[in-house]
């Protein structure tokens, strides 16, 4: 009888907290997936030929990038989540998403991220996850990460030729963070965001890349990694 | 309410400590026997730099040197470090520019010296490219022209060997070797490879005299040399052109290779500049110069007397060469001789065998 009145309290008392379903769970679901698309189309690799915003066509073979130090914020509260030891290589044949898994509840309104490898994980490459040089975004000789590696072929406009076209961008100088704003993001729901990588980006605003024209089409360091950089610091990668 | 701000306090303490870019030291495990090596005072070294990340240990030297040694790492299982880097030419192979890789193709630098690397904080290879001994086993691991390694063929093959498996468990303590492992366990038998128990050594620490010509040589040493090839480790560790082309071309397949340090800087004063190598053990790490283009010390010296190639990054301490009479160059190949650290050889020798 005893049990059964303890029973009965402890239901009225489950009951009694169920009543109060609007209040908000502590932690909520988070993930991230990326599109990527280049000329209003999704993105394949090796076969499709694809039109760059040059005109010229472009078939790409190898597409990955690091996505780094993922923040989100509620800038009317000041509430912030950042994710730890945060290194996502997202890839065309690999990953493309980047779960946070349960993270504090809260009307989330920006969320912030950086293109690359921030300077102090990209000072040695004796890492592991998806920072191991196993996927072949170290350099061997030059100690640092590729932050956004493009590979392909192209017809060169003048020779008529096919040619490839390597991007290996990565250096300090050319680590880029990205704020983006977020609606629609409830505290307490789970969420799952949509990002789109834009690929037309890399080639133009403000740098135009005519490809056709390059100097070398294999842009590794310098002033036209720089260039590239620049065009991925801003509407390269948006939230849908 | 006092002791909740007080553990708030110590909360955001613990926060901001895990959260700064400072390394997090790991922990030490009492069952590994971790160490300093003895260090000469002939050295001029203050202490011995190594990373909070990897400390040396008797565990982990072992099996670093078990990889050095080791052929199966190469793609084709038959290319070791020690290829390269054999210990009785001071972990050089005697060639200018070796073919013995995988690929049989010639490569664009001469194996360095690798001893007293511990102390060569500003930068390893010969262009400074790699920043830590951690990093940098990375390039001739992987290098398809060095021992062509892939990274996880790698870890299958150390996970599917029991020893290797044990060892890795016991020294780094993580369920599954990472590559990060294998290059950390190499590290830290190169950082014991010192040598300082030279003739030279020996008379600075009054235990052996010098002979008049060693004598005279180490002071023609002091005049012309050691403002680079600084005493003690006999490097400045830092990167100079030494004159040794006026141009330097730049095929862009090959990544500024020819540029010298000015590839990793883009600072024109770094243009056609290599690492300073050390003077220690130098009768046996010949040909000389990042890409072996000397056969001898003698030939080493014409350059520096008569080859100065003049450009505007040419090291300032070479503006007007070394002019040495042939009993002066004498003197001074004398003395160098007294850097052949023959016990610092025997011990890494019989390692091998």
């Amino acid at each position: 009888m005893k049990n059964l009145i303890y029973t009965a309290l402890f239901s009225s008392l489950l009951i009694f907290s169920s009543c109060k379903d609007e209040e908000i769970p502590a932690t909520m679901a988070m993930d991230l997936t990326i599109e990527h698309v280049l000329d209003g189309q999704t993105l394949e690799l090796n076969g499709k030929s694809f039109t760059l915003p040059s005109g010229e066509d472009f078939t790409p073979k190898k597409f990955k990038y690091y996505i780094s130090n993922v923040v989100l914020t509620n800038s009317q509260t000041g509430e912030m989540f950042e994710e730890m030891d945060s290194y996502h290589l997202i890839s065309e044949d690999g990953n493309k998403s980047i779960d946070l898994g349960m993270i504090p509840s809260s009307n989330y309104d920006q969320l912030t991220f950086s293109i690359g490898v921030d300077e102090v994980a990209n000072g040695k490459t004796d890492q592991t996850g998806d920072l191991d040089p196993n996927s072949d975004m170290a350099w061997n000789w030059n100690t640092g990460y590729k932050f956004l590696v493009l590979e392909g072929e192209f017809t060169n406009a003048t020779s008529g030729d096919r040619q490839g076209l390597v991007m290996h961008i990565g250096t300090n100088g050319n680590f880029k963070t990205v704020t983006q704003s977020l609606s629609g993001v409830r505290a307490g729901k789970s969420t799952s965001l949509m990002l789109i990588s834009n690929l037309d980006e890399l080639f133009k605003d403000p740098n135009v890349l005519l490809v056709s024209e390059l100097e070398s089409t294999t842009i590794m360091f310098g002033e036209m990694a720089g260039k590239v950089a620049e065009n991925y610091s801003e509407g390269f990668i948006t939230v849908k | 309410m006092k002791t909740f701000s007080k553990l708030f306090l110590f909360t955001g303490f613990i926060l901001a400590w895990a959260c700064s870019p400072e390394e997090d030291p790991i922990e030490l495990a009492p069952e590994i026997h971790y160490y300093i090596p003895k260090i000469s005072h002939t050295l001029q070294v203050a202490g011995f730099p190594q990373p909070e990340r990897n400390i040396t240990s008797e565990e982990g030297v072992a099996l670093g040197k078990k990889l050095f040694f080791d052929p199966n790492l190469s793609s084709n299982g038959k290319v070791s470090c020690a290829t390269c880097h054999s210990p009785e030419l001071a972990f050089t192979d005697g060639i200018n520019l070796a073919d013995h890789g995988v690929s049989g193709k010639k490569l664009h630098r001469s194996a360095p010296a690798i001893f007293n690397l511990a102390w060569q904080s500003d930068g390893l290879f010969w262009d400074g490219g790699a920043h830590d001994l951690e990093s940098l086993n990375f390039g001739p691991l992987t290098h398809s022209d060095e021992m062509d390694a892939n990274l996880d063929e790698v870890v299958t093959y150390l996970e599917n060997d029991n020893e290797y498996k044990q060892q890795f468990g016991l020294i780094f303590s993580e369920g599954r070797i990472e590559s990060a492992q294998v290059t950390r366990a190499i590290s830290q038998y190169l950082r014991t490879l010192i040598s300082q128990d030279s003739k030279y050594d020996r008379w600075k620490g009054k235990e052996e005299g010098f002979t008049e010509l060693e004598l005279n040589g180490y002071q023609l040493y002091q005049k012309n040399c050691s403002s680079c090839h600084r005493e003690g480790l006999f490097t400045d560790r830092s990167f100079h052109n030494n004159g040794l082309d006026s141009e330097y071309p730049n095929p862009p397949e090959l990544e500024g290779l020819y540029q010298g340090r000015y590839r990793i800087t883009s600072n024109p004063e770094d243009m056609g500049a290599y690492k300073t190598p050390t003077l220690r053990n130098i009768y046996l790490t010949a040909p000389y110069m990042h890409d072996g283009r000397f056969e001898t010390l003698d030939e080493v010296l014409d350059h520096y007397q008569n080859g100065i190639q003049v450009n505007e990054s040419l090291a300032s301490q070479l503006t007007s060469g070394i002019s040495l009479s042939q009993n002066e160059r004498e003197a001074l190949i004398a003395f160098l001789g007294s850097l052949t650290d023959s016990i610092f050889i025997k011990q890494h020798h019989h390692l091998t065998n």
